[in-house]
């Protein structure tokens, strides 16, 4: 068990940034590694709980506490600390799929629920999970497994974003023949267009994919599933059929002058500078360019944060980053007790990097766009936006109202649109005749992946609206185990 | 006879279950912890809590953030959780629910296959059904039946009124349990913890003690026996003074014979003990200060002892000094056959070589030897130069590397207060270079 005394010795490290004037202006990763030696220590901090609270995924006010997928973390921390690094990677590949992905982009719920975070910062679970895997793969010990034996069954997996990964992977172990089917050029999904380079280096998910080729999974790509009938064709032979399509449908906003030029969603935007980078800077066909441009970044989640960073890699001329909520507080408030996700106000890299070239923090809390305004062209040119003011009313709940003459008129030249997704897209489920949940994803048997479909199951985004890469792996794992229960029992 | 229940307590209607099925008073531990701030970590053995509570420590100690009014209201949470199982139920008071097991039944629908096989019946059979008179026991008074009542509070009263000295004998017996425990409970509410002087009580008994003979009994009060004395002899000492011997018309030796039962000094806090002859099981056992001498232990002598000083003229059972992590044992071995008998995972072995500690042994053997007249103790002491060199000191290993650190910070000039604090830092500074 890690170090008994570990957590009173040792402070909490994380590992250095590159700078963020120089890593603006490229699009690597922004994390560096850290010694062994130093996250030994870090992995000493580990008080290997009694009841510990970071591997077991509970959802505590409607947000994730401790880790989805049930990472044993106190074991793999205690295995660090020792310096037995393979079997901390046995140990972690035991629950985690692609940790090299949850060791980049996870917001940590475990981190959020650890117990030493009650009165000290918490253990660095993120990082040290990132730390065995790049050693793992650094040493040579992820290595493609055959199944023992194969089922004979086929399982065509549609969308290959973590749901889809962890899923194929999973029903490949399990001995059935996959083949996975995304619609981009690229497999990986939101890992591979919607998440930046800077944060996950494209070579990591390309890795991981041939790992499984090899393992032999086949995959499909420029295939979009259910666009038309003919398309549905390809799902025949298949024994059973996983959808983990996500939840593509992005959050509009509806305002007056919406229809002007220069406003896109952020998911088209990031996924057109990481086609072109990809491609080595020449599919320009898709690129939207912040170069020399004003940019206004609605919404103040990770993909926001994200088309900042992109932005400023644009060498855009100025941005900010809107946020309808209120600005978190440093420190949890009341009623946001230890073990539930922590709201408190994080700079992330993004802000960071806006904050060495511009001086300050880019987001702006408490404001809503009520208009966009546009020029002769048709062009947006500025945002009118208010301030709001969150009270709550009779019932307990909150509620938005806006401040009376807290009106703003924004100069902008590009707005980003990054509010969150409502959905799955509608094309998939139509075509096969699926029925939508009242939040417009698909529709599952309660308690399972099932759909009222036999032999087609749903899982990740798709099935419960956007969430974590996190949450998306444990679904695709689960799935992948009811659907083989189903292929062995049918 | 009263019966409590405990186990994992946490709602009224975990209480109200309780009841039903027989039980009188309840006890709860977790829950209160953790509204108090308790995380359950199960490290309360290793002086790590990170919320304060089971802690020495300073810095972690500062952590607790529990407040008393916090088990207050998980209490009255559970009482009007309990009171409405008991509405729902039909009960006035927790009395006329007790016992009343056949408002219990077993859930039709239990889940998962292996818990359908479970079969309570048993359990829920109502025991008032066999006997008309109910769930409810007679108390029989035992306080005032006690010989501290009848005789011993009497006898000392001019102790306890004017801090005279006191001498009287009494003829003792078996059914006599917990001799002297009432008298010392007076004591201490008349004189505080600092009791009174030495010997101001001496009572001389003759026959066979019941248990817990001179449990608890403070500084003052000197019990002697001539005869035997059950489990439990000297539990608790807090400060008093037990002498047991055997009968001077005794045939056997009494070197080679038990006279008092298991776990004598069980818990014994201070003062001092001296038996001539052999005593049970456990002796000693979590003995934090009390310093006693005997002629030879059972099985698991001075288990998880933390403190005081023990000397063994004869032999141990096997497993002695489990989980020793305090006190010092010395233990006479001529016959060299002590190793094995010895639990080392805690302690060290070594010899009775520093002069100044040979000097305390050989008093209390001395001191042995004037109470209860051992013969072995006498040749002992003949040629103390020879035999103490046949003394096997265990001592923890830790223990010893505080003993040695406080002595240090003593000599620094530095109180007992802080030296102790500051022993403690260096330790937790060793162990992190160790890292």
């Amino acid at each position: 068990m890690g170090k008994p005394t570990g957590f009173i010795e040792y402070k909490r490290e994380l590992p250095a940034e590159r700078e963020p004037e120089i890593r603006i202006g490229d699009s690597n990763e922004f994390q560096l590694t850290m010694p062994e030696s130093a996250l030994k220590i870090q992995g000493a901090r580990c008080m290997d709980c009694g009841v510990p609270f970071c591997h077991s995924g509970i959802m505590l006010n409607g947000m994730a506490s401790g880790c989805p997928i049930n990472n044993l973390i106190p074991e793999w921390n205690d295995l660090v600390y020792r310096g037995l690094w393979k079997q901390a990677y046995d140990r972690l590949a035991l629950t985690n799929s692609f940790p090299e992905f949850t060791g980049r982009v996870c917001p940590a719920p475990c981190e959020g629920a650890c117990t030493l975070g009650i009165s000290e910062p918490s253990v660095t679970i993120k990082n040290i999970e990132c730390a065995i895997i790049d050693k793992a793969f650094e040493h040579g010990w992820v290595v493609p497994t055959l199944p023992a034996y194969r089922s004979g069954k086929r399982v065509a997996v549609v969308g290959s974003g973590p749901a889809g990964l962890a899923c194929a992977d999973e029903l490949n172990k399990m001995g059935h023949y996959v083949t996975v089917f995304d619609k981009e050029d690229r497999p990986g999904g939101l890992l591979m267009y919607g998440i930046p380079s800077m944060k996950l280096d494209k070579r990591l998910i390309l890795r991981r994919v041939e790992l499984m080729t090899a393992e032999g999974i086949e995959f499909v790509t420029n295939t979009q599933i259910g666009k038309d009938e003919a398309s549905l064709e390809l799902l025949s032979g298949f024994d059973a059929t996983v959808l983990c399509c996500g939840a593509g449908k992005p959050r509009d906003l509806s305002v007056k002058g919406r229809d002007s030029k220069n406003i896109h969603f952020a998911l088209d935007f990031l996924r057109g500078n990481t086609k072109r980078l990809l491609d080595g800077l020449k599919n320009d066909n898709e690129f939207i360019s912040a170069k020399n441009k004003r940019v206004a970044v609605i919404g103040g989640g990770d993909t926001g944060t994200d088309c900042v960073a992109v932005s400023l890699r644009h060498q855009c001329k100025s941005v900010i980053q809107l946020e309808i909520m209120p600005k978190p507080p440093d420190k949890r408030a009341d009623g946001n007790w230890w073990p539930q996700w922590p709201k408190t106000i994080k700079i992330d890299y993004g802000q960071a990097e806006a904050f060495s070239v511009f001086g300050h923090d880019p987001r702006e809390y408490c404001k809503t766009v009520k208009e966009f305004i546009s020029d002769e062209k048709g062009a947006v040119k500025a945002l009118r936006v208010v301030t709001v003011r969150w009270d709550r009313d009779e019932s307990g709940r909150m509620k938005m109202i806006e401040v009376s003459g807290s009106e703003k008129v924004f100069d902008v030249d590009l707005v980003l649109l990054a509010m969150g997704f409502t959905g799955s897209e509608k094309e998939l489920p139509n075509t096969l005749g699926l029925e939508l949940d009242e939040r417009t994803n698909i529709k599952t048997k309660k308690g399972g992946y099932k759909t009222a479909i036999e032999g087609i199951f749903a899982a990740g985004d798709a099935r419960t609206g956007q969430s974590l890469v996190v949450w998306a792996i444990n679904e695709g794992r689960k799935a992948a185990l009811e659907c083989n229960r189903e292929l062995r029992y049918r | 006879m009263v019966i409590e229940a405990d186990g994992k307590l946490m709602t009224g209607r975990d209480v109200a279950i309780a009841a039903l099925l027989g039980a009188q008073e309840f006890g709860f531990a977790t829950a209160p912890l953790v509204a108090l701030g308790c995380v359950m970590m199960r490290v309360c053995n290793l002086d790590t809590c990170p919320v304060g509570i089971a802690t020495q420590h300073p810095g972690l100690r500062g952590k607790f953030t529990g407040k008393p009014e916090y088990v207050v209201n998980f209490m009255r949470f559970i009482a009007t959780n309990l009171r409405e199982w008991m509405a729902a139920l039909g009960f006035r008071t927790v009395e006329e629910m007790t016992g009343k097991a056949k408002r219990l039944k077993m859930a039709a629908d239990r889940g998962n296959q292996k818990a359908s096989k479970i079969d309570l019946s048993n359990l829920l059979y109502n025991a008032a059904d066999m006997d008309a008179n109910g769930s409810h026991c007679i108390t029989r008074d035992f306080l005032n039946d006690s010989l501290d009542v009848k005789k011993l509070i009497e006898a000392a009263k001019p102790a306890l009124s004017n801090e005279a000295k006191v001498k009287a004998s009494f003829a003792i017996r078996n059914t006599y349990r917990a001799v002297g425990t009432i008298l010392g409970s007076e004591l201490t509410r008349l004189f505080g913890s600092k009791g009174l002087p030495e010997d101001s009580i001496i009572f001389q008994f003759t026959g066979s003690a019941g248990q817990s003979f001179g449990a608890f009994i403070p500084k003052g009060i000197t019990l002697k026996i001539e005869g035997d004395t059950n489990d439990y002899p000297g539990k608790g000492l807090s400060g008093g003074k037990i002498i047991i011997y055997p009968p001077k018309s005794a045939a056997f030796e009494p070197d080679k014979n038990v006279i008092a039962g298991n776990a004598a000094f069980y818990g014994a806090t201070a003062g001092e003990g001296y038996i001539r002859g052999i005593a049970g099981e456990r002796f000693c056992v979590r003995n934090s200060g009390a310093n006693v001498v005997v002629e030879g232990v059972g099985d698991h002598g001075c288990e998880y002892m933390t403190g005081g000083n023990v000397v063994v003229l004869g032999e141990t059972g096997r497993n002695f000094a489990a989980g020793m992590s305090g006190g010092t044992a010395y233990v006479f071995d001529p016959e060299e056959d002590f190793l094995g008998k010895c639990n080392k995972g805690m302690v060290e072995l070594e010899f009775l070589d520093d002069r100044e500690e040979s000097e305390t042994v050989m008093k209390m053997v001395r001191k042995h030897f004037e109470y209860t007249g051992s013969l072995l103790a006498g040749r002992i002491l003949l040629d103390w130069n020879e035999n103490k060199t046949k003394f096997v000191k265990v001592i923890p290993r830790h223990y010893k590397e505080m003993q040695k650190a406080i002595g240090d910070a003593l000599k620094e000039g530095m109180s007992e207060e802080q030296a102790e604090y500051s022993a403690f830092e260096t330790h937790i500074a060793g162990k992190a270079k160790e890292a």
